[in-house]
């Protein structure tokens, strides 16, 4: 065992961290406090990352014929932590380089790597996520958007919720159902849909937590190809199992709490509150449940280097990074006090943020059902 | 001993009931959140029907306050009830015409309703003041917490002193205010989301008869339960110093749990304009905030009870 950071990767943090303050504004707060999907964000995330592609940063990890720099998965959990340390200025990028990309490496034609992967190397397609049905949340298999193969095209029909970012994104992730007749995991096949297709529909579901997070997407006979089809026909199921592997630890949301806990202390201290051994206790609770989130995720990179197939440790990481979020947040708000209540207050933003971290992506309760049968054997329900 | 209604008291929550059916609720509280707004019609229509004034009339007294106040907050009405109800009349013997604030000095400038409110009351330790704020226009805040917020500055706004102790009487009925409007924002959220499970579909079951959202729902259903007890029950003992810090103790953590369970249980929607928990839940926040929280609401029960009766 070894946890020091490798001389090599403590000097490229440092570089990193000496362009992102380079490139972020000094408005950079004002811009990210409607979230990656907000207008002003998405609009500034096509600038940064087009200057993070320039350097080989965003996708440092794929191998070098794709456009990768063979860099090992710690590199990437690098940026990863310094891009959400200071709000994620990628955007919804962060969902092409961490799992888009890799699910069409492993799954994809020649042709469909040669579109996409080189896009995304370059920073200038940004996709979104259309699993989620009204009908179908963690039950992801009860999706019923249907694709009728009529000639080279499929007919979409259906429609999807939650999506986020849809409105800035070029691409569609979709889980459609090819077979009618099918029930369940079967007869799902994965379609990489461009979201400017005639036929498709748009509404934003206005939220709480912030812009333009939730949309619906309607299909109406949307003829997509047949070329945009990802891995066989009926064959999604496995290939969503894949990706959701990669996007359930690609966000480092437990590098976000780990910056906001230190200006909660650094907040308590100005009001001289880090004397208070009630301050003192709780500080120090929630950052032991920090590190917790950092050490369980790290446990998964390590796993993927060693080239372990996913297991429920990815599950283990997401529950306890969820309970680091809520604890830091808590905190923001007792410690930051009314300030806190006007939007786009720093412990605001941040209390947003932590708010869906037991929903997207999977619920706690799902996570905790994956671990409870996989790691410790129980009988299912 | 009796945990009934009476009759009079019967009849008020009808009346009052049946009012807020026609003036409150969450589509509204939506409407007027968007802009910030403050609900003057049902601060007026709640006046004019004698509802803020029944801490201090012959027949009623502080528990009819917190009934009024707790069912208000339940139908998601946007008007500064506990504070014109509850702490003002415990704090002054009177109710001032107008909407009422309620602030604690040097702990920060957002108060909940000062835009609108014309009296202010400021906690400032020992003593508590109340300032005309007639003259005095408070800068409005944009918040996502569903009650309007506007910036105080506190310090600049001496105000009338109301003598030494009174800042522990002030403290006691914004306690019990707290727990009051908590109780019903609380029972609120948790009917949403209980019925929310009974409906939502997965994996071809009600969400609600998976056992791991059930027991979770049976602990805030304690919570509600026994917030709303302590809450009457320090009403009743004239907001004693150690049952209304017990009562907002208990309101606080139990707003905390309520606030991360019916989120988590209500999913994705429950983070959505168009479902209505966010109207109460939101709502906790600030309350939670207030005086202290939690911990310092704990703390002012310890020095009620072992202490030297600090708090
Ligand atoms: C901020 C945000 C962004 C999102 N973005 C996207 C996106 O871009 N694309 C997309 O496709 N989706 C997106 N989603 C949707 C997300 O994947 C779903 O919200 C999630 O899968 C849960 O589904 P649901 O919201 O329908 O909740 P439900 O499945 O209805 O669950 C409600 C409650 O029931 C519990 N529950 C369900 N089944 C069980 C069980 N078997 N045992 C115990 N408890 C159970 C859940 O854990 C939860 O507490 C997003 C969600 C959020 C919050």
């Amino acid at each position: 065992m070894e946890f020091e950071w490798s001389e090599e990767d403590r000097s490229y943090r440092a570089e990193l961290r000496a362009f992102i303050e380079e490139s972020l504004p000094d408005d950079w707060e004002e811009i990210s406090k409607g979230g990656p999907g907000s207008d002003a964000q998405a609009k500034f995330s096509r600038e940064f990352c087009a200057k993070m592609a320039e350097r080989g940063w965003l996708t440092q990890h794929w191998p070098v014929e794709l456009g990768g720099q063979g860099a090992s998965p710690w590199r990437h959990a690098i940026v990863g932590e310094e891009m959400w340390t200071v709000g994620e200025p990628r955007g919804q990028q962060y969902m092409s380089v961490n799992w888009v990309g890799p699910t069409i490496l492993e799954f994809g034609t020649e042709e469909q790597k040669d579109v996409h992967v080189s896009r995304i190397v370059r920073g200038d397609s940004l996709w979104c996520q259309g699993f989620s049905e009204p009908e179908a949340g963690s039950d992801l298999a009860a999706l019923r958007t249907l694709a009728i193969r009529d000639g080279d095209d499929y007919v979409v029909n259906g429609s999807k919720i939650w999506t986020s970012y849809v409105e800035y994104a070029d691409f569609c992730f979709l889980l459609v159902r090819t077979d009618p007749e099918s029930k369940g995991r079967h007869g799902i096949t994965v379609l990489l849909c461009p979201v400017d297709l005639p036929g498709i529909e748009l509404r934003e579901i206005p939220a709480v937590i912030g812009d333009r997070y939730f949309h619906e997407v309607f299909f109406d006979d949307v003829r997509v190809p047949v070329s945009c089809r990802l891995g066989e026909e009926g064959g999604g199921w496995p290939i969503v199992t894949f990706s959701l592997a990669f996007e359930r630890v690609g966000a480092a949301r437990y590098a976000r709490a780990s910056f906001t806990l230190d200006a909660i202390a650094e907040e308590a201290k100005r009001l001289g509150r880090l004397s208070d051994p009630v301050v003192q206790e709780k500080l120090g609770r929630a950052r032991s449940r920090v590190e917790a989130a950092r050490l369980l995720n790290y446990r998964i990179i390590d796993l993927r280097v060693h080239g372990s197939p996913p297991t429920a440790d990815t599950n283990l990481a997401r529950v306890a990074g969820t309970q680091a979020e809520s604890a830091v947040s808590e905190l923001a708000l007792e410690i930051f006090g009314s300030e806190a209540l006007a939007y786009g207050h720093f412990a605001e933003v941040y209390f947003r943020l932590a708010m869906w971290s037991g929903v997207a992506t999977g619920t706690t309760e799902v996570n905790l059902n994956l671990v409870a049968s996989r790691m410790l054997g129980l009988p299912r329900e | 001993m009796d945990f009934e209604l009476d009759d009079d008291q019967q009849a008020i929550m009808e009346a009052v009931g049946s009012l807020l059916a026609q003036r409150a609720g969450a589509a509204r509280a939506v409407e007027l959140g968007r802009e910030g707004k403050y609900d003057g019609e049902l601060e007026a229509a709640l006046d004019e029907a004698g509802f803020l004034d029944v801490a201090l009339a012959d027949e009623t007294g502080m528990l009819e306050a917190v009934l009024v106040t707790e069912a208000v907050a339940a139908a998601a009405g946007v008007a500064a009830v506990g504070e014109a109800s509850i702490v003002a009349p415990g704090l002054l013997g009177e109710r001032p015409a107008g909407a009422v604030a309620v602030v604690c000095a040097g702990a920060g400038e957002l108060v909940r309703f000062a835009a609108h409110a014309r009296t202010l009351l400021v906690d400032r330790g020992d003593t508590a003041s109340r300032v005309d704020l007639s003259p005095v226009a408070n800068e409005s805040v944009r918040s996502n917490f569903m009650v309007p917020v506007a910036r105080v500055d506190v310090d600049s706004l001496e105000g009338e002193s109301l003598g030494t102790g009174s800042g522990a009487t002030l403290r006691r009925y914004w306690r019990l205010a707290i727990a009051a409007e908590c109780a019903g924002l609380m029972s609120a959220a948790l009917d949403l989301t209980v019925a929310y499970t009974k409906e939502r579909r997965q994996f071809g079951r009600a969400i609600g008869s998976f056992q791991a959202l059930q027991h979770r729902l049976a602990y805030c259903k304690v919570a509600v339960e026994a917030t709303r007890w302590l809450t009457y029950e320090a009403a009743a003992s004239d907001a004693d110093a150690e049952k209304t810090a017990l009562a907002a103790a208990y309101a606080a953590d139990a707003a905390q749990q309520l606030f991360v369970e019916t989120h988590q249980i209500t999913g994705a929607m429950g983070y959505t304009r168009e479902h209505d928990l966010h109207v109460f839940s939101m709502r906790l926040r600030p309350l939670m905030l207030a005086l202290g929280g939690a911990s310092a609401h704990a703390r002012a029960a310890t020095g009620a009870r072992w202490l030297d009766g600090a708090g």
